[in-house]
């Protein structure tokens, strides 16, 4: 069989790699050579998809020996939950790579940074080990860290400095609740298909751990209070590199969410799921006000991100609470279909945030003013991208947040309440289109152009997407579903 | 007798080169004695080899040949040739360069027997021979920082000896003899054991600089040529922090003492990255972070007894640190002493720079590099040993390492704040040696990082 799976993690790599073997190479070189390794990634993805995965446990599952004495292994594998976050990241990656394609500044290094992220992404998304899963998971944050620190805004070095080191104190609990199940399972593996299946710790030892796992994902996540590293990490990372903080990286917290604290110590996080679910309606409205106060573009679609998760992780919670087996499916389906969606949103938000940044030099909306008739293509897709983000049926969040709604009414009705970030959502987005695209025309800006191929190339696929997972969410809904009814009864 | 000699083999090689090195020097024929003590290395570790697996005593007990004693030959002896080919770039030349591999050579000899330690004399042989050629190796270049450096130093050293030595007689009072595996006999009179058990901790506690023994480190370092203090921060600590690990494998399980090691370790790496925090020079920075990784090793050492993964996280944490650690200082004999030096570094040298980032992000503890696997390792050994809020600490500091280190990262990729030193620095020393040295290093902090079953597998 075609180690598929390997492959797409590794292909990026190998990309990194011949790139960082030939020296001097001109720009082009460098992002041709990013974009045709993402393309091919995408390829593989693609074909992984057509061949669909099996209705119980992990498809395409490999495993080699890597620590045998310690009872680690390469062990890489894809279910509804991960095959859905895998394709998303290989679209995002390629149409970043396409719109990065501008970038001089020491291009090489940017492309290998890049590409080495893909990796990382892949890795976390696809381990079926927990040492594989946190290898990737902090060569991840290594990559981010330079890659907002050479190619970043003005207070570049500050904001990459809070970001690596908030994340790092971050993921280290995840270790220490790694160490504990490994301990704790017998005989000593890391293999998270064992953990899943036997839940190797419990009671107040399996409670340590959810707790110093929770504690990992809610700064990944990230969620109120530990979200305070997002708003300076994606301000003043570059266009491409906000991208895949919030289209991919993000998703590590709730995918892990789901994956360690729900799958590996149920018992203590039904007990706990009030206090998540309480973290979780607080984070969405809170990242919906603190939205609305908001007049740099960037800062105010980092909040929305917030938001966002928010709805993921109060989705997360009530799966957790659920009794009914066909609710808990309808929560975790609600709560991957919107990582999924808010990773296309988000994605094709701050791609036009870059562009206006691009061409302005400002991200502040107060600045702007008309540019409905300068630049209509942008205004128009930055109107869909914002309608979608808030949540309009038709588009692409509006299925899973429909999902989330619906199981939290079933199982907690108080917690429905987190719908109002929905109107404050609303709120923010038609203040930030009133201010930019409407109004009347500000002069300074009547020469701006309006997107480029090499832009519509990006946002265009983005915008396509985001129209089909509103219209017809099937088609990633089944993935998805096929999984979360197996899974927890 | 013949049977212990075989059995020493190794450690006969490297005491007969050390001699041959000496007699090269006296007919001045430094380059010779460079090639002798680097065959006599190799030599000796491919005596080793066929040792492992060995779990033996020689000498009626008092030297033991064991997991320990082997392992550290593998990594060590190695290690060694590292320092001298760093030693060389930067020391060629000079007066008596010879004199120098001798006693390069003496303080790798002592670390083994240290390693191996099975009896309170040999111990006490250990500890002084490695001090008597550390003090000469430190003062070697007779500048007034190095003879200063050496004087702290050998002040400092003879008082922890002397204090050891005199603590140590409580043992020998109590158990009527001087063999570790007697230590037992102490079950019953844990006054005595705890006595020597402070002079232990007092007189290897100075050989590993770890805190509140750790002051004669960075001034040491940063008075005695850099491939030395490169040398000083790997061979002696491991051998010492092995002596430990002997010892307390010996003593009977007890949360007390395990406690006292595990305040030590907790205040070795937070004061040791603290002051790092605080250095503008790089070898003072490298001093002080490496007293904190020295805390990280004693969380191998709090779970000597009680798991199985102490040795084993010991002996693959000390390979990380080598690779890593003497990688450091090459860098930094290639770049310079202070920290501006790094300047735009990484920016003018893409692969050196690159080289560094592995480094220092290895010491970090972030994967997939040997220092992660490492403490990854120590951190399951603790845990198992039920020290889970000693990994904790050790969790809270490996941030805090985090902003010790990237103190030289952002350096090395900021914009030169000035050009007129970037380029004599570099060519004081011999470069192709420091490069071999470094593409040594960096190899193996990723593949120990990545396949570090190899150590694994014949634990």
């Amino acid at each position: 069989m075609f180690p598929m799976l390997s492959t797409l993690i590794f292909l990026p790599l190998a990309g990194a790699l011949l790139l960082l073997l030939f020296g001097k190479i001109s720009p082009q070189i460098s992002h041709l050579v990013g974009i045709i390794t993402s393309a091919l990634t995408l390829v593989v993805v693609l074909w992984m998809w057509s061949l669909g995965i099996n209705d119980i446990g992990f498809s395409h599952v490999e495993q080699y020996d890597w620590m045998p004495a310690i009872g680690a292994a390469y062990r890489v594998g894809v279910d509804g939950i991960s095959l859905p976050l895998v394709l998303l990241t290989a679209v995002l990656f390629l149409l970043s790579f396409i719109f990065s394609a501008n970038i001089k500044k020491q291009s090489r290094s940017y492309v290998i940074l890049m590409l080495l992220l893909e990796t990382a992404a892949m890795g976390t998304f696809t381990a079926l080990d927990a040492i594989l899963f946190y290898v990737f998971f902090e060569v991840s944050l290594v990559s981010m860290y330079f890659m907002i620190a050479g190619w970043g805004h003005e207070d570049r070095q500050r904001a990459a400095i809070m970001f690596f080191i908030y994340t790092l104190l971050g993921s280290l609990p995840l270790l220490l609740a790694i160490l504990g199940m490994y301990l704790g399972s017998d005989p000593h593996t890391f293999d998270m298909r064992v953990w899943i299946a036997e839940s190797p710790l419990s009671g107040f030892a399996a409670m340590l751990a959810f707790i110093a796992m929770l504690f990992t994902f809610a700064v990944k996540i990230p969620a109120f209070p530990l979200h305070t590293w997002l708003p300076a990490a994606h301000v003043q990372a570059p266009a491409a590199g906000s991208v895949i903080l919030a289209g991919v990286m993000l998703k590590f917290g709730t995918y892990g969410l789901i994956r360690f604290s729900l799958q590996m110590t149920p018992e203590a996080f039904r007990e706990a799921a009030t206090v998540v679910l309480v973290i979780g309606v607080f984070s969405a409205i809170y990242g919906a006000f603190a939205g609305l106060a908001q007049t740099d573009l960037k800062r105010m679609i980092a909040y929305t991100s917030v938001n966002h998760m928010g709805y993921v992780i109060v989705a997360v919670a009530i799966a957790a609470m659920a009794i009914e087996p066909s609710t808990y499916a309808i929560a975790l389906d609600g709560a991957v279909l919107q990582m999924v969606s808010h990773g296309l949103v988000t994605g094709a938000l701050f791609f036009l945030v870059g562009m206006l940044q691009d061409r302005a030099h400002t991200r502040d909306m107060h600045k702007f003013g008309g540019l409905l008739k300068t630049v209509p293509i942008l205004a128009w897709f930055f109107i869909i991208a914002s309608f979608a983000s808030l949540g309009l049926p038709g588009l692409a969040h509006f299925p899973a947040e429909f999902q989330i709604f619906l199981a939290t009414l079933e199982v907690k009705p108080l917690a429905s309440i987190v719908i109002l970030g929905i109107v404050i959502t609303a709120a923010l987005y038609l203040k930030a289109i009133a201010a930019v695209f409407l109004g009347s025309e500000n002069k300074q800006w009547q020469s701006m152009q309006d997107l480029s191929p090499r832009e519509l190339l990006t946002l265009g696929p983005l915008i396509i997407f985001i129209i089909v997972l509103g219209v017809a969410p099937s088609f990633i809904l089944d993935v998805i579903h096929q999984t979360t009814v197996t899974l927890g009864f | 007798m013949l049977k212990d000699i075989l059995l020493l083999l190794p450690e006969i090689i490297v005491l007969l080169t050390a001699v041959f090195v000496l007699i090269c020097e006296m007919l001045r024929l430094p380059r010779t004695s460079l090639v002798i003590a680097i065959v006599g290395l190799l030599l000796a570790t491919l005596f080793t080899i066929p040792l492992i697996g060995a779990d033996t005593t020689v000498f009626s007990g008092t030297y033991r040949i064991d997991i320990l004693s082997v392992w550290i030959k593998l990594i060590l002896l190695p290690a060694t040739i590292l320092s001298l080919l760093l030693a060389r770039s930067e020391l060629a030349n000079s007066f008596r360069e010879g004199t120098v591999y001798g006693l390069i050579l003496m303080v790798t000899l002592a670390s083994l027997i240290l390693a191996g330690v099975g009896d309170i004399m040999m111990l006490i042989l250990g500890i002084l021979l490695s001090g008597l050629a550390s003090f000469a190796l430190v003062a070697y270049p007779r500048t007034d920082a190095a003879t200063e450096a050496a004087m702290k130093f050998f002040v400092f050293a003879s008082v922890a000896s002397s204090v050891m030595i005199f603590g140590l007689t409580y043992w020998f009072a109590g158990t009527g003899s001087t063999l570790l595996s007697e230590l037992s006999q102490l079950n019953n009179s844990p006054a005595i054991a705890v006595l020597g058990l402070l002079a232990v901790i007092i007189g290897l506690g100075y050989k590993s600089a770890l805190v509140p023994f750790h002051f004669w480190s960075p001034d040491a370092y940063d008075g005695a040529p850099v491939s030395i203090a490169g040398f000083l921060s790997v061979v002696p600590k491991i051998g010492a922090l092995f002596a430990f690990a002997q010892i307390l494998k010996d003593l009977p399980v007890s949360s007390h003492w395990q406690l006292l090691i595990a305040i030590i370790s907790v205040m070795s790496m937070t004061l040791g990255y603290l002051a790092a925090l605080m250095q503008k020079n790089i070898v003072r920075l490298l001093a002080y972070s490496s007293i904190a990784q020295a805390g990280y090793f004693l969380l191998a050492i709090v779970a000597i007894g009680s798991s199985h993964l102490a040795i084993q996280s010991l002996i693959v944490f000390s390979a990380a640190y080598v690779a890593m650690n003497l990688g450091a200082f090459s860098i930094v004999m290639f770049v310079g002493k202070k920290l501006d030096d790094f300047s735009g570094f990484g920016r003018k040298h893409t692969y050196f720079g690159v080289a560094m980032l592995i480094f220092l992000l290895s010491l970090v503890g972030i994967p997939p590099l040997a220092g992660f696997i490492g403490k990854f390792l120590l951190f399951g050994a603790a845990m198992d040993a039920g020290f889970t809020w000693l990994v904790i600490i050790a969790i809270l500091n490996s941030v805090l390492s985090l902003a010790v280190y990237l103190r030289i990262i952002i350096t090395m990729y900021q914009i030169p704040v000035n050009n007129l030193d970037n380029s004599n620095h570099e060519s004081k020393n011999n470069p192709k040696l420091i490069l071999l040295v470094i593409a040594i290093s960096a190899f193996l902090t990723i593949y120990i990082g990545v396949f570090s079953q190899v150590i694994l597998i014949s634990l």
